[in-house]
């Protein structure tokens, strides 16, 4: 019996020294200097914002479960207050159409990726986010979207890979903020909506309707913002 | 036991003259675009050039070149970077960082980005890029470890290159006030018998100090001979 013990005590060293786990605390967005959007959203993030697990077995190597928690629901949370002037968190229960809402704002995660020092032969961790975010107007028409990509790399240090790695991330979603205070209105054009008669509510939305043209959709480019900042 | 002691007290000193004698040489340049000088009152930031564009320093580079130049009695001022780029946000991102000075005008006319420079008294941004890589290596030493005692012999050696370049932006201005780089190379060592004895080159160190004291210097004085 101990001998039974010891060696499934053996045996789950071995499995954990071969994984990782990494777990997350909600970054800190800092408040950006902005002038707000004078508009009452409505956000509604998807399902698995609350508690985004990533997890991958790197090719011969370890296995690794990152656990984002709610960092990303507190990302939208924190940044969409700075950026609106009235921000209405919606759960699922929510009926947009008894709220007063100018527009609804969608958030996704199309992708999470990371590569690890061993990968790149480098001494650092990147990491790879691409959130996609779409804008309806009251009537619950879908006027764009938008996927944002953004991009993370923090060097290995004597703290560990694990901090390495969660420091990467928060540069990502940081990466991301920035892109959406700088872009959002350039991309998604949402303070159009202000110009149109004014309505009470927005309209239950089935996102599966009224897909844009392949036209409307937006792209980021790092060489787009680049230009932007020059 | 006083053998056992003297032994390990020769064994200290040897190590200390050891790592004072790996080989390392380097050297720093500087070029001037503008005259420079800094009030009581005035700061300084430091940051990395764009992880985006490819560029690899380390964060612990950047807080050896923050605390070289504000330490001693002649110090500077020097406003942690992590604390510029929150106050700053989303301007000093990765992302969004101006690339060169002529976008500094339209940085400014930004809401609220000259009121929290102005608040910080931020006088230059220093921005570095560059960093320590092993260039070169060689040799060959084992280990051994048994019932009866363990040891190693043979020898090793490597190269590290530190080359590091800082532009220097003159916020009064709004323009460049030069550029400082330094590149530092230094060979490490290890032979053993039985006890490896390593001559480690601190080359990433020496082009900390170097860059540090020649960046002072370029900042406080007008002209350096």
């Amino acid at each position: 019996m101990i001998r039974t013990a010891l060696t499934g005590i053996l045996i789950a060293g071995l499995v954990a020294g071969c994984g990782a786990n990494v777990a997350f605390q909600a970054p800190t967005i800092p408040t950006p200097l902005v002038e707000k959007i004078p508009m009452s959203v409505g956000l509604r993030m998807a399902s698995d914002f609350e508690h985004f697990i990533h997890q991958e077995k790197v090719f011969g190597r370890e296995e690794w479960s990152i656990d984002l928690g709610r960092s990303n629901a507190a990302l939208f949370e924190d940044l969409f207050a700075h950026m609106f002037t009235g921000v209405r968190v919606l759960s699922a229960d929510d009926d947009p159409q008894l709220l007063p809402l100018d527009a609804l704002i969608e958030t996704s995660i199309d992708a999470f990726e990371f590569s690890t020092p061993d990968q790149s032969n480098t001494e650092a961790f990147a990491v790879w986010i691409r959130y996609r975010l779409k804008v309806y107007d009251s009537e619950g028409k879908l006027i764009s979207e938008w996927p944002v990509s953004a991009y993370g790399k923090s060097q290995t240090t004597t703290l560990g890979k694990s901090q390495a790695l969660q420091r990467a991330a928060v540069l990502a979603m940081r990466d991301a903020a920035a892109l959406m205070v700088m872009k959002f209105e350039q991309e998604t054009q949402i303070s159009s909506l202000l110009e149109q008669p004014a309505t009470q509510s927005v309209p239950a939305v089935d996102p599966q309707s009224d897909p844009p043209d392949e036209t409307d959709v937006q792209t980021t480019a790092l060489e787009e913002t680049t230009d932007e900042s020059s | 036991m006083n053998q056992v002691s003297q032994l390990i007290k020769t064994l200290v000193v040897v190590l200390t003259a050891a790592s004072s004698t790996a080989c390392v040489t380097s050297t720093v340049q500087d070029a001037r675009q503008g005259v420079t000088g800094i009030s009581e009152g005035d700061s300084i930031v430091i940051m990395a050039k764009s992880y985006h564009l490819g560029n690899e320093t380390e964060a612990k580079y950047i807080s050896c070149i923050e605390d070289n130049l504000a330490r001693g009695s002649k110090g500077l001022r020097v406003i942690p970077h992590a604390e510029f780029v929150d106050s700053l946000f989303p301007w000093f991102e990765p992302r969004t960082a101006p690339a060169e000075t002529k976008n500094l005008a339209k940085l400014m006319q930004r809401p609220g980005v000259a009121k929290r420079i102005e608040e910080q008294g931020i006088r230059y941004i220093v921005w570095l890029d560059g960093d320590t890589e092993r260039v070169a290596g060689g040799g060959s030493l084992s280990c051994a470890a048994g019932p009866g005692g363990g040891g190693c012999f043979g020898f090793a050696w490597w190269q590290n290159d530190a080359d590091y370049n800082a532009s220097i932006w003159d916020l009064e201005g709004l323009e460049s006030a030069g550029t400082v780089s330094t590149d530092v190379s230094g060979t490490s060592f290890m032979p053993a018998l039985v006890i490896p004895l390593p001559f480690i080159a601190r080359t990433q160190s020496k082009a900390c100090k170097s860059l540090a004291d020649q960046l002072h210097t370029f900042i406080v004085q007008e002209e350096t001979a």
